[in-house]
């Protein structure tokens, strides 16, 4: 079927590989992708795929942050599957790749075997693969860095003649990771001329609370809280009269309640200053019930919740992440909200000992999820699919090609034939390709490079798929087009390296199997 | 460069058994005559093929041996059962049923039949390759007048219950037609236990000759001739009987019937071998099909990562022959409509390695293969840009 020289450049195909610091890049192909509205984890908060920069570091399935290089997007039409399990949904294209195993159909919702844990091929599998009870795997971060003191650099406003000094450094111990918790829960900051304070509300049947955030303002701030006591609002408001207190506050936990973050720094600390902040939490807003295998968590912050869920799991808690919508209770209007909950034995009997409280469960029912080697193991719980039509994205991930949603581990994945180029004195130096393709996707591929070498890249440019199959002595009629997509790849990389180099491409220059997607940072 | 040719492409064309050729070579050399003719030389012929006939019959269980017809072929013998079908009862109903996987031969004879006022209704299977017997039984109607399903699949070799279609498609009166090409004389099958209606049989799949193949038609079905001429083969099938071709398949079919189950056991062994070390010793490798009711010399692995043509032809370097659903290795270049049906994304229905086994496969097959596909897939993944960095 195939010429000889197709047959020889198969056999022996010449500049396989990547050039790692090449000028250009042209890539050809189908990707898979997520809507544009798909939360990526980062390192200190879930950002909107399409929102995302080349400077966020992101987590990947190997429990560690990478770098992006790319995000693409492009239009596309057609089925998503929409995968829901306990930490939230997440839709893709069907082609997309999914980090889990599959569970045999007789032991769905089992996992175990006699004592022994059912862990299948852990693998991408397509989503389109997937079934109700299939496990996906979840990163838990495993990288970890203490610091032991934060300087507060807080600036003095014009008008601020009198604010009391609060000390430039303050120690990052068990003592401030509480009070973050407690500040987080129920804190507040106002700032307006004159009127600059931070205060937390408790209600009035948490004394112990009161004290004991009392005494941690003494301690860290120097600064002697005022306690308010509301009989009627049944509250006891702990305010903080002083500007670089509140201005700190701030710019440390963020100011409105649907903004409000845990600091990126705080989100690396050792395990026992995370577990003081989770007490701090808890005990200001949360919710443990120590008869039953519930405790909760709520907040109106989207990013606050996918932080707590790390914290949580880092300490090997399993948590689960449901989404309220936004309602009217009672004349009560309640926004949207994020409630983690922490639903099974093992899992509160860590928690209850992180909050030192008694726990009097006897029963230890089999788990549903577990957490081993770093990983987050659980079931889907369904999958839906649904029509789709506008743009949708990809990203390219350094080294782990793989990145996190709220709920799902996704490999970046992408196009199938990549052309790198190496420009010197306006020549290609070096060509090099990687290809995913059939025997004239790979003749062809290894032809434009031994041909585009050398060559100035006007010269290049005009390399047309017929040059590259006459070379090779003819393609089968039915591969000129499906497989015949180097000089498309060749193309594409000049133009990247043209656009990094601001030079205009002449006129007419054109991919002839131009694809909607597009690179777009 | 290897040493010996490794062939394990038996389902795309078998080597006939010598005994066949044996028993066949009188019939061209010397031995002639028309079977429909009066005289002494044609009733040796007569006799010859009807011998053979029994033999078939008698391969598949069949009640009688006229229930068995000869064709030229298996895809004969297919446009026989559905066209002859679908026209001579066309006054009970316009409605056919088919699976999704079918062989290209079904399909097409389908969509034929649809451009000429049939309605053709498309069973899904699941991801093993099995037909929706529930979906089966909320598409029937009275309107139904046959249900057409493999016996087993060629591609992924998953065979079918067909027991239970065929006890769907008779409580609604409709004929069950099944092709049962990759599976007569590969594993036991009995028209009568079964329930079959309509049955398409091959020759050479079964180491007989090429150009002749059977079908197997119950008594008192209702069907059209797809060829007139002189009325042989019952009136079903006319045209001068193809003697030796007939003598070879019957031949054949007394070959596979005694040889079976052993040919069963020993080409089994081989696959699992095949099986076990490519998927213990290859990352990212799947075998496609169902895990254990499938064709004793059938496997179908993909690979993650890899097309599949690239995949032949480097195997092919090695001297090792077969076949993969990819895409760019079809005509249509479309991936293989079985695996798509199964539910496996494209990208990955490009990585499959089809690998049928026949009756000249020895154990040490299975070795060459399992011991150069590793490099070979390394090989490929290292230049696909889709391969995870721990893979290449």
């Amino acid at each position: 079927m195939y010429s000889q020289k197709v047959m020889e450049h198969f056999r022996n195909p010449r500049n396989v590989g990547e050039i790692p610091d090449a000028d250009g890049i042209g890539k050809v192909g189908n990707p898979v992708c997520v809507p544009p509205d798909t939360d990526i984890i980062a390192k200190d908060s879930a950002v909107p795929i399409r929102a995302i920069n080349k400077s966020d570091t992101i987590l990947s399935h190997d429990g560690a942050f990478h770098k992006i290089n790319k995000r693409f997007s492009r239009a596309y039409a057609g089925t998503i599957l929409d995968i829901k399990n306990r930490l939230g949904n997440t839709a893709l294209t069907p082609d997309h790749m999914v980090f889990g195993f599959k569970v045999p159909k007789g032991d769905k919702y089992r996992y175990t075997r006699g004592k022994k844990k059912l862990i299948g091929d852990l693998a991408w599998w397509h989503a389109c693969e997937l079934d109700k009870g299939d496990m996906v795997a979840y990163p838990v971060p495993n990288e970890s860095s203490d610091i032991s003191e934060i300087e507060t650099h807080v600036e003095k406003s014009e008008h601020d003649f009198k604010s009391i000094e609060i000390p430039p450094k303050i120690k990052v111990d068990g003592d401030f990771m509480r009070f973050a918790g407690y500040f987080l829960a129920e804190g507040n900051t106002r700032i307006e001329r004159c009127k600059t304070y931070a205060t937390l509300t408790f209600n009035t049947n948490e004394e112990d609370n009161v004290m004991d955030v009392c005494r941690l303002v003494r301690n860290i701030f120097g600064v002697e809280p005022k306690i308010e006591r509301r009989a009627d609002r049944k509250t006891v408001n702990i305010v903080i009269y002083s500007a670089h207190v509140a201005r700190f506050l701030r710019k440390m936990f963020g100011g409105k309640d649907d903004e409000r973050n845990v600091p990126e720094f705080m989100m690396f600390l050792p395990l026992d200053k995370q577990a003081e902040l989770i007490r701090g939490l808890w005990y200001g807003d949360g919710y443990i019930e120590v008869n039953k295998p519930r405790a909760s968590y709520s907040t109106i912050s989207k990013v606050l919740a996918q932080q707590i869920k790390m914290l949580l799991l880092r300490q090997g808690i399993i948590p689960s992440v449901y989404e309220e919508k936004a309602r009217v209770s009672k004349g009560v209007r309640h926004r949207k909200a994020y409630r983690i909950f922490v639903l099974e034995t093992p899992s509160i009997r860590k928690l209850s000992s992180i909050l030192s409280v008694g726990f009097n469960l006897k029963k230890n029912p089999r788990s549903k999820a577990w957490i081993e080697n770093g990983m987050l193991f659980i079931p889907i719980t369904r999958i839906e699919s649904m029509e789709y039509s506008g743009f949708v994205n990809n990203l390219e991930v350094n080294v782990a090609h793989s990145y996190v949603t709220p709920s799902l581990t996704v490999h970046n994945c992408g196009d199938l034939m990549w052309i790198y180029i190496k420009v010197k004195d306006n020549r290609l130096e070096d060509v090099k390709f990687k290809t995913f393709g059939c025997g004239a996707a790979i003749a062809t591929s290894s032809m434009v490079t031994e041909m585009a070498k050398g060559k100035t890249i006007e010269e290049a440019l005009k390399i047309s798929r017929q040059d590259v199959a006459d070379a090779l002595d003819g393609l089968p009629p039915i591969k000129m087009h499906c497989s015949n997509l180097a000089s498309d790849g060749l193309k594409a990389a000049i133009l990247d390296y043209m656009k990094k180099k601001g030079i205009t491409p002449p006129e007419g220059i054109k991919i002839e199997s131009e694809t909607e997607e597009k690179c777009d940072i | 460069m290897s040493e010996k040719i490794v062939y394990m492409d038996y389902a795309s064309s078998s080597r006939v058994d010598p005994r066949v050729v044996e028993v066949m070579l009188p019939y061209l050399r010397e031995l002639f005559g028309n079977p429909s003719s009066q005289h002494s030389a044609s009733s040796k012929m007569k006799n010859a093929l009807e011998e053979a006939r029994a033999k078939v019959a008698g391969l598949i269980n069949a009640e009688k041996p006229s229930e068995v017809v000869f064709t030229s072929g298996a895809t004969e013998s297919t446009n026989m059962a559905l066209r002859g079908v679908a026209f001579r009862n066309r006054d009970r109903g316009n409605h056919i049923i088919a699976s999704k996987i079918e062989h290209i031969s079904v399909l097409n004879t389908l969509k034929y039949l649809s451009k000429n006022g049939f309605e053709v209704t498309y069973l899904p299977v699941d991801k093993y390759g099995t037909v929706d017997v529930e979906a089966l039984k909320t598409t029937i109607t009275d309107k139904t007048i046959l249900v057409t399903v493999g016996y087993a699949n060629n591609e992924v070799g998953t065979i079918q219950p067909i027991r239970e279609i065929a006890e769907i498609a008779h409580s609604k009166k409709a004929y069950l037609h099944t092709d049962a090409t990759p599976a007569v004389g590969k594993i036991s099958v009995d028209v009568v236990k079964d329930g079959i209606d309509l049955m398409t049989i091959s020759s050479w799949d079964m180491c007989g000759p090429y150009g002749i193949g059977g079908i197997y038609v119950k008594r008192g079905i209702r069907v059209e001739p797809l060829i007139l001429g002189g009325g042989q083969e019952g009136g079903l099938r006319s045209g001068t009987e193809n003697v030796a071709g007939a003598v070879g398949m019957g031949r054949a079919a007394e070959l596979a019937k005694v040889e079976m189950a052993s040919d069963a056991e020993r080409l089994s062994k081989i696959r699992d071998r095949i099986v076990e070390r490519v998927l213990k010793e290859i990352p990212y490798s799947f075998l496609n099909g169902h895990p254990t009711r499938r064709l004793p010399h059938n496997a179908n692995i993909r690979f993650s990562f890899v097309e599949g043509e690239s995949l032949v032809l480097s195997l092919d370097m090695e001297g090792i022959m077969l076949s993969s659903g990819s895409a760019c290795s079809s005509k249509t270049l479309e991936p293989s409509h079985v695996l798509i049906a199964m539910g496996i994304p494209h990208v990955e229905a490009q990585g499959s390695l089809l690998i049928s086994l026949g009756r000249f496969n020895v154990p040490e097959d299975a070795e060459r293969i399992a011991d150069v596909l590793p490099r070979i897939i390394k090989g490929l993944r290292q230049m696909s840009p889709i391969a995870p960095e721990e893979v290449r």
